[in-house]
């Protein structure tokens, strides 16, 4: 049968690989380039990287280094794709189907639409009709505001005043791929996923959806693949900590019985 | 003649990942829809991602299907499509429409049938081959990235040597002598991928 | 344009890694301030998870050794050791990478080692030859001489522990505390990629061979190739580091080890800083190496070691500053030492070392190299040897 799959996100900030606490703090982790390759070579089963730069400046200064630091994000995606044989979704600052096909044709394999999605949902029909609704991926971040669940959008600044409940159906009806379900409030924390939403979640829709947003260590996957109907968990943060940590993740979960790919290293 | 393959490129695919493979397992290539480099390459390779109509659409207006024609068909040059490249081989297929295929590989494609599952199917997944093949090695069976929502329905069971399930068992891999088509991407399938274009390039 | 610096310490805003907020705060004064709001609950729970931790890599010891601890024989390394051995009762196996550039007092400190540590002691040093022929190479490369022993420190006590099958390694201080690039929270292990990237700049072994000025073959190299994932995940090898799980407050460590195990620290006072007891171990590490920093990015070990004590409470901001400007700048006398190691002449190393400077700090007026300082008015630095691209 089908693997659940295990995706390390990166978060890609002016240049520099980061860690992201709340979507407001963040730390230089480092070359977006070189975290990868290491991915790659302990055979992740795809990754998503996410473009959360602020300025445009991606410039960081310094003719010392043996890995040059790439200037603009298309750069980074170029490299990335040629490095790595495994897919990859690319996400942040896509407005119109010129950006999709750019981001395509530099070796990206489907495209996150977060912001646009609400803003102009039609671009987004569209874009199923050019590109196929496989290569188009919806990423929601939502958080609590009074109680309620809302999804918001402009990098959780903007409320859209819809539930990430009703938000994801509707955007499952434009005809997206895939869902990308992201906590807001527990980005960072380490305490696992919210559970009870995601379950939810994925039991209502017919497409896939990809957790993501909380997790600490390698149980809070297991957790959400036995307690809910996700098609795949993402973490960024915990990836970046230690090494092999893909190898390490998977052999836990397949050791635990669940449906995943067997843990191996790519000798690249 | 040295090995060569020529990547078909025709506005509809993720060339550079499989550029970028072949060149990663040394293998030469050209990317081009030339007859000269049709002619002149020992194996054929046409990528895809999109919708079937559409790409059928561009392989019409941009691909010399004649000469593409003539080595598949009549010279028998190895020829390996992938995913929607794979799709394409059949008579029919029913995505945005009716749309005609080469018609190479008899049979249909359609939608995956509603079996409770997320469609598309996304993910890694295993393919069984059945014998007489060598395509995946040693054990025959590997596990490969998917993303498609339609598959390959063949008429003649005897044309479908790769399968897997996912709520049902489609057709994973197609072959009709020369002609392969793989509904999962190769090129993104880490070593699995690298193990099934090493031996397609043994075809022949 | 001007140099901009963070508003609690003195890091300017092109420290390596660095990352400043909105309110002109540095990821590592915010670091920083998350440490000292942990509890003492926190760090008993740490302490709990670091016992479970070395009991869960150690599961499949059998090498007779209860870990390796990567030494240099400085204030951080007998400190490591000592919780090691004093605190847990491990037997440690000892590895020193000798980069050839000991002071007395750290060949002292660190030949002491297993005297008062029931411990046993491995020091490799490899061939004096290929070493100043990895000064040079690195130097013009990138700027740094010292290149050789971020990768024999890195490198080394992990093929040891490999090759003895020594799961457990301890290493001390953690790399967030320089940038912040961790959280209080976060459970980080030694890994190849931030080795690569941060503690090599993304040089590896291949990158020093076939220089024409100084040619290297694979042989000589040996001892800087870091061993593959199957060989790390097949030996159970992991390296932890002690300030993920323990407070790490190095003048408090300083104290314990001096009076417990005798550590000295200089004699001699360093020129272009004010502790005595960092980097025995490297007498270009306070010198002629931070020195290059300086001539890249506008500021020196100074800039480092008072940011760190401004944020642990122990120098106010404004005294940092008065460090940064005694000392930030200096030439040290080393710089003479280290172009008789290595044969080169002081016009040479100034024309290649030129080639570094950043543009976002430096810039070039009536031929002299001019930088904005951290307490006001701009001030030259010196004549121009060589002008890169761009200036």
């Amino acid at each position: 049968m089908k693997k659940k799959r295990l995706i390390p996100i990166l978060l890609l900030r002016n240049g520099s690989l980061v860690q992201s606490i709340d979507f407001s703090e963040y730390l230089i982790l480092g070359n977006p380039v070189e975290a990868v390759k290491r991915l790659s070579e302990w055979a992740a089963d795809e990754i998503i990287y996410l473009d959360i730069s602020g300025g445009e400046k991606f410039d960081a200064g310094r003719s010392d280094l043996g890995n040059a630091f790439k200037r603009t994000f298309r750069e980074v995606i170029v490299d990335v794709a040629d490095a790595t044989f495994m897919p990859m979704t690319v996400g942040g600052k896509i407005r119109n189907r010129t950006d999709i096909a750019e981001r395509l044709s530099q070796g990206a394999d489907k495209v996150s639409l977060n912001t646009i999605a609400f803003d102009n949902f039609r671009m987004v029909e569209e874009a199923v009709l050019e590109f196929g609704s496989q290569c188009i991926v919806a990423s929601i971040d939502y958080k609590e505001i009074d109680g309620k669940l809302r999804a918001m959008v402009d990098g959780g600044t903007r409320d859209t005043g819809l539930s990430p409940q009703s938000w994801s159906k509707r955007l499952e009806e434009i005809g997206v791929g895939e869902i990308l379900l992201n906590c807001i409030d527990r980005d960072g924390k380490k305490n696992g996923y919210d559970i009870e939403t995601i379950s939810e979640i994925s039991a209502d829709l017919k497409i896939p959806v990809i957790a993501l947003g909380g997790v600490g260590n390698w149980e809070h996957f297991r957790e959400a693949l036995e307690k809910t109907d996700v098609d795949a968990v993402a973490a960024a943060n915990i990836f970046q900590h230690t090494d092999q940590s893909v190898y390490h993740a998977k052999k836990y979960l397949f050791d635990s019985g669940l449906s995943v790919r067997e843990p191996m290293l790519l000798s690249i | 003649m040295g090995k060569r393959v020529c990547i078909l490129d025709y506005g509809s695919g993720n060339v550079r990942s499989v550029a970028n493979l072949l060149r990663f397992l040394k293998i030469d290539f050209v990317l081009s829809n030339r007859v000269e480099d049709i002619e002149t390459a020992s194996h054929i390779v046409l990528p895809g991602v999109g919708s079937f109509g559409s790409s059928m659409k561009k392989i019409q207006d941009r691909i010399p299907l004649e000469a593409l024609g003539t080595e598949v068909l009549i010279k028998q040059k190895p020829f390996l499509g992938i995913c929607v490249g794979m799709q394409v081989l059949a008579e029919t297929g029913t995505e945005f429409g009716l749309h005609k295929g080469l018609g190479w590989i008899p049979g249909r494609v359609r939608k995956f049938a509603d079996h409770g599952l997320p469609i598309p199917n996304i993910g890694w997944n295993t393919v069984l081959e059945s014998s007489g093949n060598s395509l995946l090695g040693e054990h025959q069976k590997l596990d490969f990235y998917f993303v498609h929502s339609f598959v390959f329905e063949v008429n003649n069971q005897k044309h479908a040597i790769g399968t897997t399930e996912y709520g049902e068992i489609y057709a994973s891999i197609v072959r009709r002598d020369n002609i392969v088509g793989v509904q999962f991407h190769p090129e993104k399938s880490q070593k699995a991928g690298m193990i099934l274009i090493s031996n397609f390039m043994n075809m022949r | 344009m001007t140099m901009e610096y963070c508003k609690q310490c003195v890091y300017p805003f092109v420290s390596v890694n660095l990352h400043v907020d909105a309110e002109g705060v540095c990821s590592a004064c915010k670091v920083a301030e998350q440490f000292s709001e942990l509890t003492d609950e926190f760090w008993e729970e740490k302490k709990k998870l670091f016992e479970r931790t070395i009991e869960t890599i150690n599961l499949n010891n059998s090498s007779g050794y209860d870990c390796v601890v990567p030494v240099s024989g400085g204030k951080d390394s007998y400190y490591q050791v000592h919780k090691m051995v004093s605190d847990y009762g491990l037997k440690p196996l000892l590895v020193t990478y000798h980069g050839n550039n000991y002071l007395p007092e750290g060949d002292y400190n660190r030949d002491k080692m297993r005297e008062v540590f029931d411990a046993d002691h491995l020091v490799f040093g490899p061939s004096v030859d290929v070493i100043k022929k990895l000064n040079r190479i690195c130097f013009r490369k990138m700027g740094d001489m010292n290149w050789h022993a971020h990768c024999g420190i890195f490198t080394y006590p992990i093929i040891v522990a490999v090759k003895f099958q020594i799961p457990l390694m301890i290493w001390g201080e953690t790399a967030w505390d320089i940038s912040g690039m961790y959280g209080a929270d976060d459970y980080v292990e030694f890994s190849a990629r931030v080795r690569h990237e941060h503690g090599l700049r993304g040089y590896e072994w291949y990158d020093m061979l076939d220089d024409p000025l100084d040619p290297l073959e694979e042989k000589d190299l040996t001892w800087l190739k870091y061993p593959s994932d199957e060989e790390i995940i097949k030996s159970g090898v992991k390296g932890i580091y002690i300030g993920n799980f323990f407070k790490w407050d190095p003048y408090t460590h300083t104290k314990l080890i001096s009076k417990k195990y005798g550590w000295k620290a200089s004699e001699k006072e360093f020129e272009r800083t004010y502790r005595r007891v960092s980097n025995l171990d490297d007498r270009y590490e306070n010198g002629v190496h931070d020195l290059l920093k300086f001539i890249k990015f506008g500021y020196g070990r100074a800039s480092d070691h008072a940011s760190k004590d401004i944020r642990t409470g122990y120098m106010s901001r404004d005294e940092g500053i008065e460090m940064v400007r005694k000392y930030d700048h200096i030439v040290s006398s080393d710089l003479q030492h280290w172009l008789n190691y290595v044969d080169m002449d002081e016009k040479e190393f100034w024309q290649i070392a030129d080639t570094f400077r950043d543009k976002r700090v430096w810039r070039i007026e009536k031929d002299e190299w001019v930088k904005d300082n951290i307490w006001g008015e701009p001030s030259s630095y010196g004549p121009v040897y060589s002008r890169p691209e761009g200036f």
